[in-house]
Order: C-alpha cells, then structure tokens, then sequence
C-alpha cells in the first residue's frame, strides 16, 4: 500500500532570494547607467581612481551577471526543485550559507572591483580568494540540490531539473579551469596561461558562462515556470530532450568564435564558426517549444503580464540565438567585432531573456509564497511596456553605432588612404547612439523600480508561506524493469551528470589540448623578450585601472588596420602575457603596436588628461598616476612567479629587479624633464608609460 | 565563404572529426527519443502541473 508523507516546502529561501535578485537587479542596472552616461559625458567619472569606467564596467556586469541573474537562477531553481521532486530543499542550513556566501561574495566583488583588484579576464574578473569562495558555495548548492534529488518523491527528474544539473556540473568545469592563477599577494594572481592559450581558455569560459548561467538555468525555469503560468503542458517533451543534449553539447565547442581574425590558430576558429552556426538549431527548438507552449493559451497573454513578459524574453532568446551564429560568421564578424553589434546583442539576451524572464517569475511566485495576487496587474503591464521600450531604446542605437563605427573604421579614400585615420572621429560620430541608449536603460531601469514597487505592495498584502503544507506519496523501491535507456536515465541523477559532464567536456578537450600541447600551433619567436620590471608593474597599473575593457590589443589582419594600426598580431608576440589583454571591445584605438608611436610626453598628457592630446575624447584623466608612488616591494615576488610560469627571468634576477627598474624609470623621466615636465622618476605614470612604449616594438616593422 | 572550414593547412581533420562525434551522439539521442514510450511522455509532460499547488484564483486588482 502506498503511503501518504506530508511535508513542506521552505519559501522562506525563495522569497530571500526574490528579494536579493531585485536589490542587486536595480544596484547593477543603476551602475549601468551610470557607466553608460559616462561613454557620453567623461565628467561622470567623477575624477577619483574609484570610480573611473574601466573600474566601474566590471562592476556592472559582475552585478547583473552574477548578482541579479545568480540570485534569479537559485530563486527559481529552489522555487521548482522543490515541487518537481515533491521534497523540501535537502537542507536548511545548506540554504541559508547558500543564501549568505552568495551575497557576501557579491558584497567582496563591489569592494574589490572598484579598488582595482581584478584579473582583467571579463566575466572572472574577481581575484583568487573570491574565486575560492566561489567554489566552496557552489558545491554547497550542489550538495543542497542533489540532496535533494536523492530524497526526492517524484521517480523521475523533470527535464527543468535536467538543466540544473547541467549548469552545475559545467560551471563547476569552467570556473575551476578559467581560475588556475599563482597568487602574488592577498589580492593579485597571475593566470597560469599565456597570451593564445589564456585567450582560448578565457573565451571557452566566456562563451559558455553566458551559455550555463545565463541560458541553461533560464532554460530549465523555462520549462517549469512557462507550463505553469499557461496552464498547459511543454508542447514537446522529446523536443525539450533533443533541446537539452543537442544545446549542451555544442554550446561548449563555440567559445573560439570571440576570437577569430586573432593569431588563435585557424581550425579552433573554423571550429568555433561551424559550432556556432549549428547552435541555432537547438536554440531555436527551445524558443519553439517555449512558444508552441503558448498554444490555445494566445488570449490569456493579452491579459497576464507575466504570460508578456514570457514572450517577449522568449523572442529575446531567439533574436540572440540567431544573431550569435550569424556574428560568428567572419564576413560579418570582420566588421561587427569590437563594435557596439556586440553590446546590442548581448544586451538583448540580458534586458530581453534574462531580465523579463526574472521579472516574470517574480511576478509569478512572489504572489504565491505570499498565498496572495499581484498588488497591480496594470502596474505590471506598464512594467512591461517600458520596459520593452527600454529595450528597442537601448538595442537599436547600438547597432545603428555599430554598423556606422565598424564601416568608418574600414573606409578607404579613391587615393587608398584611410577616410578617417583619427580613431577618436569614429567614437565621436555615435555619441548620440550612445545618449539614446542611456535613455533606453533609464526606461528599463525604471520598470524595475515599478516592479519593486508592485512587489512590495503584494508582500505587504499577503502573508509569507514560509513552510507551505504539502504531501506525496513515498518513493517505492522499482520493481519493473524500465525497457527506454532515457527513462532509466531520468532516475539516476549521479549518472546523468556523469553523462552531462563527458558530453560537455569533449567540446572543449577537442579544443584546448591540441592548443596547449602542440607546439606549432603557437610558434614563438626569438626576438620577444619577457618585460623589463618597470614595464611588468605598468602592465599591473594598465590591469587594475581596467584599460582593457575600452582598449584591444590585437590587430587583425586587414588592410584598414594594418594601415591604422601597424602589422598584425602574431601569436608568438603574446608568450609572456599572463593574462592576455586582447579586450573584446574598441571604445578606444587598439594598442598593440602603440609602442614608440608617441614619445614620452605624449603619454603623460594623455594620462594627465585625454583631451590635450584628443580634443573631445571621453577618455577620463588619470592624475592619480602622477600622484601614487609605484609600490616596487612586490617586483621581486611578480618576477619569481612569472620565473615559475615559464617566463624565462634568469635566476636570481629577482635581487637585481628594482635596480633595473630605477634605472629605466630615471632614463623616462629625464626624458620627459627635458620636454618640459617634470615629475618623479618613481610615479605610476612612469611605470604605464614605459609599459605603452614597450607595447608590440618586439617585431615593430621599422619605417624608414 | 566554406573557404573558411576547408583551407586549413591539412588541419581540417579536426573539423571532420568533430562532425563525426556530432553525429553520432544526435543519433544516438535521436534512437533514445523514438524508443521512448508515449504513457511516459505524456506523464512527464504533466509533471509541472501536478505538483499538488493549489492555485490561487486571481482576483481583478485595479
């Protein structure tokens, strides 16, 4: 006979989580804000080293990222888990260091970021001790889900539960891979990759951290929430098994298409191109069946603001998903890469698929753990609407930016000399791009606003359900062999995630080791040379103070900027690069051959303040670094762990570093002492210039 | 434009290989998928929905 259990389900967790992901969804969205206004108005920099676009961008996207996402993902997940497997949340305690870790590691990223402390690598910006803390709550989670899993009293695993175990098991992968650094200090490290091999380890990570936490985990909610708000079950449940294989297996081989035209080998971006356009068809299966979901349930999304906000992030989900094979194609890539294209197309998936899916299952669950109804269905709607206008606000200009950037950079006079040679004309063309996509945020924040509003009115409203009553029928022993392999799968979760880990590691394998383990693949080259001290620290001062998020360091093999910039990046170039610093976007010039190109002077007033050099540059001033005496007691420890890297420092010469330092730093300030500026030889500034100049001069073709 | 995928200095194995090990797994999913029982799948498809929540009906606000 079977039996009857009556347990609860803890909502405590999710309504604290709910409320975590829209405090952090209006500070990172905010933060956006403001880094976006400062692309148009340098002033709002406000001229301290604190608050400066470089610093202050990480901060942004590790807020909405991990932060405003991060909570939405545990909020549905312990929403769902729950009830799919009719079993409380395995336990309590799990939960609330969860909860807390989590927010504490945000906490640390919004204090560490601002005070320079970063790796530079995008999305994993957060130094060693973070990233430690990190993975410790990350395993916690994963012992809270599967054991939960295990206690369960529901046979077999919903494929939304499919998803989280994928998402776990794979961004345990990657973040344990992408965070293999040498710590210097308590807040320094440097990556144990070098220059093509970071890059290609960096972008795997890059690609599919967008691919596990900000799709995967939506795509499991997806599955539950959308049933759920409709009424009506999946249009397709062997779709949602061909979506889940098909998506996770091929995800993991795209990462290489943010690298192609660089010196990463030709077959891993070939590879990474032919991955990317198969990825539209699982993606476009999800959105389908999400859609298809939808079906006799058309007239209730004219009434249900969350049913809208389903659409609209489904639709989101679509556009990206085929604007994301179709960057990767390198026609369009040649043009669209390093432009605002790729901003726009991030942004959709983030305001549009992340963003309305959260605001949707708020709306959703924040009314049933309150045993409630929304405060305001028409607040919601107006929620909706603005924040749909936001978006078009924000996607539209970015890439009508893009598209006049990208052909400005390229265009090439009858007489075959570059139309506009001054980088700086090209960023001042799309300034109105850029006020109109600040608007297009504000409108997207202040739908948040009304949402937090709206939400906080229904919790005022209703009363928290903290331990919601329920039953279910004890787990029997099987006794009927199960003839589908599926099925069976469906039921073992441990080997199910083996299963998912092998499918998602072959991508990647395939990938990286020939990379890393055949040598002609990367060929060196005797005339690079391992930094000089003084130029070492620079490179330390270019990393904290975040030039990398506006300034590439890799020319691509093209004509316009051959001619603009100097010869193309080789591979060899990059050895001693821990980490790489390509960038992904060029809000300013590429720097890697700006060695020598200036003198001296020239980078100091540039550092002093942008517009001297480039009148109407919203580069913000760097004065501090004239200010800031160069912490030189750490030269020895960054030379003995770039020794240990592979970096071929000869021994001991950790003894003789500072002197060698001195003496480059005294030989620049002489020289900027005779062109009229005096300042000391053991300033920041010295350091980064001497850095600049040495930038790309190993092979520099000599003119002349 | 398959200029691309198939000039690669003798390194286009790694391209065919990879394809290989594509196809083979979708098929492999693809096998799993027609031997699945509709009883199954239709009591799958429901699972969100019989999750013992009582809805809350949703009164008009505003």
């Amino acid at each position: 006979m079977q039996q009857l259990e009556t347990f609860s389900y803890d909502n405590k967790i999710v309504r604290n989580f709910g409320i975590a992901t829209i405090f952090w969804g209006i500070v990172g969205m905010s933060v956006g804000l403001l880094v976006a206004i400062q692309l148009v108005w340098p002033v709002m920099n406000f001229g301290t080293q604190f608050s400066t676009f470089g610093r202050i961008r990480p901060v942004h996207t590790n807020a909405v990222i991990f932060a405003f996402v991060g909570n939405g993902i545990f909020m549905g997940v312990y929403y769902s888990l729950q009830r799919l497997l009719k079993a409380r949340m395995y336990s309590d305690v799990l939960s609330k260091i969860h909860f807390w870790g989590w927010q504490l590691i945000i906490l640390a990223a919004a204090i560490t970021l601002p005070l320079g402390f970063t790796t530079s690598h995008e999305y994993a910006e957060l130094e060693w001790p973070i990233d430690i803390a990190i993975t410790i709550i990350w395993v916690v989670f994963g012992i809270n889900m599967f054991g939960t899993i295990i206690k369960r009293r529901e046979r077999h695993m919903y494929v939304a539960i499919w998803f989280y175990i994928a998402t776990f098991v794979t961004i345990a992968v990657l973040h344990i891979v992408n965070s293999f650094e040498l710590p210097i200090s308590a807040w320094k490290s440097y990556y144990l990759y070098a220059g093509v091999q970071d890059a290609l380890v960096q972008w795997w990570y890059g690609h599919n951290a967008v691919a596990f936490f900000l799709t995967t985990p939506y795509l499991g909610m997806m599955y539950y929430f959308l049933p759920k708000m409709a009424n009506r079950p999946v249009y397709s449940y062997k779709l949602s098994i061909l979506h889940f294989w098909s998506l996770i297996f091929i995800y993991i081989w795209a990462g290489p298409h943010h690298l192609l035209y660089t010196s990463l080998p030709g077959w891993a971006q070939s590879l990474g191109v032919v991955f990317s356009i198969m990825l539209i068809a699982p993606s476009w299966g999800g959105m389908i069946n999400g859609l298809l979901t939808l079906r006799g349930a058309w007239d209730k999304v004219r009434t249900e603001p969350t049913l809208k906000f389903m659409v609209v992030a489904l639709t989101a989900y679509g556009m990206a998903t085929f604007e994301g094979p179709m960057l990767s194609l390198k026609q369009v890539n040649a043009i669209a890469h390093f432009t605002d294209w790729i901003v726009a197309h991030v942004h959709v998936g983030a305001l549009g698929w992340n963003g309305f899916m959260t605001f949707a299952i708020l709306y959703w669950a924040i009314p049933k753990i309150y045993g409630t109804t929304l405060y305001s269905k028409k607040l919601a709607s107006i929620h909706f609407w603005v924040g749909t206008l936001g978006i078009l606000f924000y996607a539209i200009p970015m890439y009508w930016a893009a598209v006049v950037q990208g052909l400005m950079w390229k265009e090439f006079t009858p007489e075959g000399v570059l139309k506009y040679p001054t980088f700086l004309a090209t960023t001042l063309q799309i300034l109105p791009m850029h006020m109109l996509r600040a608007v297009g945020g504000t409108l997207y924040l202040s739908g948040a606003l009304m949402m937090t509003y709206n939400l906080i009115r229904t919790m005022r409203k209703g009363s928290l359900l903290a331990n919601e009553p329920a039953e279910a029928v004890a787990l029997q022993p099987l006794i009927v062999n199960e003839r589908s392999r599926h099925r069976r799968l469906e039921r073992k979760p441990a080997l199910f995630m083996v299963i998912a880990l092998i499918v998602i590691l072959i991508g990647g394998m395939v990938e990286m080791v020939p990379t890393f383990m055949i040598s002609s693949n990367v060929p060196t080259i005797s005339s690079v040379k391992p930094y000089t001290p003084l130029e070492l620290q620079g490179r330390d001062i270019y990393i904290r103070e975040g030039c990398v998020n506006c300034h590439s360091q890799t020319v691509r093999p093209f004509r316009s900027e051959t001619v603009r910039y100097g010869e193309y990046s080789k591979a060899g170039e990059f050895v001693y690069d821990h980490p790489f610093l390509w960038g992904s976007k060029r809000t300013g010039p590429d720097l890697h051959r700006v060695g020598k190109k200036y003198p001296n002077k020239w980078h100091f007033d540039h550092l002093l303040d942008p517009t001297i050099t480039s009148p109407g540059s919203i580069m913000p001033p760097y004065p501090w670094l004239i200010e800031q005496k160069l912490d030189t007691t750490n030269t020895a420890s960054k030379i003995i762990a770039m020794r240990k890297l592979g970096v071929p420092y000869p021994d001991g010469y950790e003894l003789q570093a500072n002197k060698d330092l001195d003496q480059q730093a005294k030989s620049i300030a002489s020289d900027l002492k005779a062109n009229q500026v005096d300042v000391l030889s053991d300033r920041e500034i010295i350091a980064i210039v001497a850095y600049l100049q040495r930038l790309g001069t190993d092979i520099k073709v000599k003119e002349n | 434009m398959f200029k691309q995928i198939t000039d690669l200095q003798g390194n286009e194995w790694y391209l065919i290989i990879s394809l290989w090990i594509f196809l083979a797994f979708f098929i492999l999913v693809a096998i799993l998928l027609f031997r699945m029982k509709k009883q199954h799948v239709n009591y799958m498809q429901q699972l969100p929905l019989n999750d013992g929540e009582t809805e809350v009906l949703e009164e008009e606000t505003n």
